[in-house]
């Protein structure tokens, strides 16, 4: 009798233990028009952004507008998140389980949240004036599937080859490669320049296996994108996968490219042991300021064929629904006074990657020659398919999968991805 | 007091008894009811409800036993030798620490303050000291075993799933060991001197004294301590999360980690069902642990 009653204290003991908690949250609402007042000044309200790390300065960055927007709306509070890359989605998902929307969200994507009806048309919370601004090429990857300008683009990057000129030097290659057997060639001879050296870096890992798989499909001449579907068992895919598992079987690629991140890859590159990356200005903007030690040039991206591949990448500003129009209003009057010149400049320079409007791309054409390579290409680039609301399960599990390639056939690890894809309706 | 009063007494003790009842049902009670109505619930991958599931977060084309590529046997095989190995290795350890702090020796006590400094840390921090130190390029304890010759070059411990999840194990037990430590070394220090004295002289060696007289009382502390280190290790989740740098689904993860990932990926629809089974198997662990060893039957 005592043993099965203290048996069941310990089970209670353990179900209390075990229990994890999670949490639910409400939200209020008001709509009609927004309340302002005769001297323009709106009410006393919140509004709440979600914005990624992009450096150091980002927090500040985003101060310097809240300052100035303060100063025409004193009433409007304004809460500022700043969170790092990595583990960002899952930061952006517990605020919207927690039904606690951020009125300005920057991010990488927007057609999860398009299709679920959570956004506001950014043509709702911007004026055509600011909309205009930007360029339009830009401005159309934030066009959902749907048709519907979801989101409106807040700085660019192209991807391009970086290559360490002292290495290719020593391994005697003359130019940077244009083929992928050019790249396989030059990487292979700089892995043998020493023990801690390594020829290409491939981050297959949890953080952008899917920008670099996508290069590579690309320089197969695949896209994801067939018809309104989105296909990763293909065979330029294939071939692209094939093309990355040669590079790491001949051991011209640093260790474990499967646990390997962007970041980690550029470290190997900042302390002279990587030959070449694909690579971004906001990185190079490192290199060249804390390793001056590390002599690089850019070059396009090799492809298969040797046309030169060039990969963008947006990131977005989007606007939740709140149905509270004095949010709205002051959301549109901040993102108004956002992409004003002077306050954007300040701010996508705080990013070290590309300027979105046009005043702002034509002077870094003419002032930033350190990255004019990088507005080159923004004139041939391709970018993800974004605005498909599927792309978000397809970037998912290239992220998962993509690394495995290691260890895995290219058409095994295509058709796990593909399977992912699938399952997810 | 009257036996027949139990109704009336009870009545009488709930104001006392309210802080905690409210406390239980806002922390645990009303939290396990919204997991399992999660689970039966279909969510967008953006965590944003949508209706009714049914079973499909348990076995639909994306439901959590049933998602592709997901070694579902390796994991709950993970799970099983994650628990036992580390509960049972933490406690063999324990016991010979313990013995060992229990003899009297000078600066006993810092060595005893020493052992309990791990527990002390937060797991977080501990877990990623051994994360950077075991790093190819930067890592202090690659270095360390590099230069003494133990190995020839630095080896990517954490960059592959079934090593890291042995690294894990071996965290785990280091993090587990204070505990433990401490929990068997107060139930050594109630045996009763008389009796070892007693079967000194009866003629019993160190070992007969051990097996016959320690040890079975020290068997509420070792339930204790077992029980509490089962659930602790069944639901740890940072020491596996921070040193399997591999993303996806492979061979390192336990039932608790692949929750995680499922909630990133698939939504919390899916990753409450497979909490709720994952409790469910958290308490057959512990139930056949109390049946077959029966560590809380008194002492003959």
């Amino acid at each position: 009798m005592t043993r099965i009653r203290k048996t069941l204290v310990a089970l209670g003991l353990a179900t209390a233990l075990t229990l994890t908690a999670c949490g639910g949250g409400g939200s209020s609402s008001s709509t009609g028009p927004a309340e302002t007042g005769p001297d323009g000044k709106l009410p006393a309200t919140t509004i709440k952004i979600l914005a990624p790390s992009y450096s150091d300065s980002s927090k500040s960055d985003w101060e310097k507008i809240i300052t100035k927007f303060n100063e025409k709306q004193p009433n409007v509070k304004v809460e500022l998140q700043i969170e790092g890359w990595d583990d960002f989605s899952s930061k952006v998902q517990a605020r919207i389980q927690a039904r606690d929307f951020p009125d300005i969200l920057n991010d990488n994507a927007f057609a999860g949240a398009a299709s679920e009806g959570l956004l506001y048309p950014i043509n709702e919370v911007m004026s055509p004036e600011t909309l205009s601004s930007i360029e339009p090429a830009l401005l159309k990857n934030g066009e959902g599937s749907d048709g519907t300008q979801w989101a409106a683009p807040d700085i660019a990057s192209s991807r391009m080859l970086a290559y360490n000129t002292d290495l290719f030097q020593q391994a005697g290659i003359a130019e940077a490669p244009k083929t992928w057997a050019e790249l396989e060639d030059a990487a292979k001879k700089i892995s043998e320049l020493g023990a801690d050296t390594y020829g290409y870096g491939l981050p297959l890992g949890q953080e952008e296996a899917q920008v670099e798989s996508s290069l590579w499909l690309w320089g197969a001449g695949g896209d994801w994108v067939q018809g309104d579907k989105l296909v990763a068992n293909q065979p330029t895919a294939v071939e692209a996968f094939g093309e990355m598992k040669k590079l790491i079987d001949a051991g011209a690629t640093q260790p474990n490219p499967g646990a390997t991140n962007r970041q980690q890859a550029a470290d190997l590159f900042n302390n002279g042991k990587l030959g070449m990356m694909l690579s971004h200005s906001g990185l190079l903007k490192v290199t060249r300021e804390n390793f001056p030690q590390t002599k690089f040039a850019v070059a396009p991206i090799p492809s298969k064929g040797g046309d030169p591949v060039a990969f963008g990448v947006t990131d977005f500003i989007v606007a939740f629904k709140n149905e509270d129009a004095n949010r709205k209003e002051a959301t549109k009057q901040f993102l108004d006074l956002m992409y004003s010149d002077k306050l954007y400049e300040t701010w996508y320079k705080g990013t070290g990657l590309l300027p979105v409007t046009q005043s702002m791309i034509e002077k870094g054409r003419a002032e930033d020659t350190a990255n004019a390579e990088f507005y080159e290409a923004l004139t041939y680039v391709k970018f993800l398919p974004v605005g498909n609301p599927k792309w978000d399960a397809l970037q998912k599990a290239l992220q998962g999968t993509a690394g495995t390639v290691a260890n895995d056939s290219p058409e095994a690890v295509l058709t796990k991805v593909q399977a992912q894809l699938d399952a997810q309706g | 007091m009257k036996p027949t009063g139990g109704f009336r007494e009870s009545l009488r003790a709930l104001p006392w008894l309210a802080p905690t009842l409210v406390l239980i049902a806002g922390v645990v009670i009303y939290p396990a009811g919204l997991m399992v109505y999660t689970a039966f619930r279909k969510f967008s991958s953006y965590g944003f409800e949508q209706g009714p599931a049914g079973l499909a977060n348990f076995n639909g084309p994306a439901g959590a036993f049933t998602f592709p590529t997901v070694p579902m046997g390796r994991i709950w095989l993970n799970t099983v030798v994650w628990v036992v190995v580390v509960v049972a290795l933490t406690l063999v350890l324990s016991l010979l620490l313990a013995q060992f702090l229990n003899l009297n020796f000078r600066g006993r006590k810092l060595l005893r303050l020493a052992i309990i400094l791990p527990w002390a840390s937060s797991v977080v921090m501990t877990t990623t000291v051994f994360h950077y130190g075991l790093q190819t390029d930067v890592g202090l304890f690659n270095r360390l075993l590099v230069e003494t010759g133990i190995i020839d070059h630095a080896i990517g411990f954490t960059k592959n799933p079934t090593m890291a999840f042995w690294v894990a194990v071996f965290v785990a037990i280091y993090v587990s060991l204070p505990f433990t430590t401490y929990t068997i070394l107060a139930g050594l220090q109630s045996v009763p001197d008389d009796v070892l004295e007693a079967a000194h002289v009866d003629g019993a060696n160190g070992m007969q004294r051990y097996w016959s007289i320690i040890f079975p009382m020290l068997r509420p502390s070792i339930a204790v301590a077992t029980l509490i280190n089962i659930i602790n290790v069944f639901n740890s989740l940072p020491i596996l999360k921070i040193l399997n740098e591999t993303p996806g689904y492979n061979t390192g993860h336990t039932t608790t980690t692949l929750i995680f990932e499922y909630k990133a990926q698939l939504g919390p629809g899916v990753a409450s069902a497979l909490s709720l089974v994952n409790f469910a198997f958290c308490l057959v662990i512990i139930a056949i642990y109390l049946i077959v060893v029966q560590p809380t039957k008194e002492v003959a």
